[in-house]
């Protein structure tokens, strides 16, 4: 294989056009995967919360959106996002936002179970022990049972942003031009060389996604190696339920 | 303007569904029974055998399904002896009693590969976790009562850790009916391809997404009934209720 061929094209597949142009390739899929990360997580949590505190009723159209946004195939929420928000709200959905925003929905949909659980996981008595302190119910959620729910719910929390790594791929139906998009691109500029592009850019989302496995990892359970031993050993019955 | 589509249109996503749902199948299939097989060589004797097992579970668990899917339809192609890829381009019927049966496109034979693949590392996992959760004293036990090692996984671990991993298990079946949507992009006529294709014909957005949306909804929700019916007829405890 011709090299000056694979490492000219190399910075397009990095970065796309960018000091010229618009930014794009791995870069452009790591802006995609660190925004909908952030979105999703938010959704999760508050979906999570919103599970906890919901009474009988109110969970029942909770359960079902959920369940919906969990049913469906990513690339039918984008398509959902990309083909009918134009439609509706008379306004031109960038791609871009039309992929943030379905894998947010998605991630935000599997996340919120994963927060429920991770709550419920924490136990009825240290509910009570919050509510008997004289928090109100918001505060004993904030302060007492999320601290320790965090540290259940980390490896759901990693596992859902390595699935959302690998689904930002998915933005090259709709023509976003991150790595698979560019790596198509290079790949029908070339012609000869598809194992090797497509090896090249499988190894990129590789290194992506068990480099941020490791470090959500530590970062998450920071918090739970820098507390004294005393205070964990303490925690430990409540934590390993 | 016509609010519902033509026939012929609902055709077009009812012939998709059984695309997807055959590929999604053949599928399962295959990557069940690799999946067992890469279970079992994470617990071989030979070290490097592990090892290889492994790596093909990272390796293939982080990187994206699309990637996957266009490295095997442009990648392999070129990899292959060209009398070998006008045979599989070409099309082939078998003969056999009572009706004809056509060797698939070689979209479908990549589509299908590229899903196995994917789809046989996260099995492998599920098994991985099931025979982990089966308890010590069951081999101990076994061993005690004279069976060889065989005999023991044969008939007192294995069983038990089938039934540990058959929920997981549904659930990757229903991800393979999800993520099938994504052999689109190498050009298999599958549920979503016939979705963007009635849109793209008709403007009909609404509609298109809506049947193929519900359509996939009720196969996901299929395989939960099925998933409910095989916990209770193999669970003597659920059985009861």
């Amino acid at each position: 294989m011709e090299w000056s061929l694979f490492v000219n094209n190399l910075p397009y597949l990095l970065v796309g056009a960018f000091p010229e142009g618009p930014l794009g390739g791995a870069a452009l899929t790591l802006v995609l995967a660190v925004t909908s990360a952030l979105a999703s997580a938010l959704l999760g949590v508050a979906g999570g919360i919103a599970l906890a505190m919901a009474g009988r009723i109110t969970r029942v159209p909770l359960l079902l959106v959920i369940g919906f946004f969990r049913a469906i195939p990513v690339l039918m929420l984008i398509f959902w996002t990309f083909f009918l928000l134009p439609v509706v709200f008379h306004v031109n959905v960038p791609g871009l936002a039309a992929v943030v925003c379905a894998l947010s929905l998605i991630g935000g949909a599997y996340l919120a179970h994963s927060v429920h659980a991770g709550i419920l996981a924490v136990g009825a008595g240290q509910w009570q022990a919050g509510l008997s302190l004289g928090l109100t119910r918001m505060q004993t959620l904030r302060h007492v049972l999320l601290p320790q729910a965090i540290r259940i719910m980390t490896p759901s929390f990693v596992n859902q942003w390595v699935s959302l790594v690998k689904d930002t791929s998915l933005a090259y139906i709709v023509g976003v031009g991150e790595l698979s998009f560019v790596a198509t691109q290079v790949n029908n500029r070339l012609m000869v060389y598809p194992v090797q592009i497509f090896l090249f850019v499988g190894f990129v989302y590789l290194v992506m996604c068990t480099a941020l496995d490791r470090i959500a990892t530590y970062w998450l359970t920071r918090t739970a190696r820098s507390t004294p031993a005393r205070v964990r050993a303490a925690a430990q019955p409540v934590a390993g339920e | 303007m016509q609010v519902w589509l033509a026939p012929k249109y609902l055709m077009w996503l009812w012939q998709g569904f059984g695309v997807t749902l055959g590929l999604a199948l053949c599928a399962a299939i295959a990557a069940t029974l690799a999946g067992f097989g890469l279970a079992m060589c994470r617990h071989a004797r030979l070290r490097a055998l592990r090892h290889v097992a492994r790596g093909y579970v990272v390796a293939f668990r982080n990187t994206p399904l699309l990637v996957q899917l266009l490295f095997w339809y442009f990648g392999v192609a070129t990899l292959l002896p060209d009398a070998l890829m006008q045979w599989l381009n070409a099309p082939h019927r078998v003969q056999l009693a009572w009706f004809s049966l056509h060797w698939p496109s070689f979209e479908f034979v990549a589509g299908w590969l590229g899903l196995t693949c994917y789809t046989a590392a996260f099995i492998a996992q599920e098994f991985e976790a099931g025979l982990r959760g089966v308890r010590e004293g069951q081999h101990h036990a076994a061993a005690a009562l004279g069976l060889t090692p065989r005999q023991a996984f044969r008939y007192v671990v294995l069983p038990q850790a089938v039934r540990i991993s058959l929920p997981p298990l549904f659930g990757q079946y229903m991800n393979l009916v999800k993520n099938s949507s994504l052999t689109m992009a190498i050009g298999l006529a599958e549920l979503s391809y016939a979705a963007r294709q009635v849109e793209t014909e008709t403007f009909q957005t609404f509609a298109a997404f809506g049947v193929a949306t519900v359509l996939y909804i009720a196969a996901v929700a299929l395989i939960e009934a099925v998933s409910h019916v095989v916990a209770h007829r193999r669970d003597p405890a659920l059985a009861r209720r």
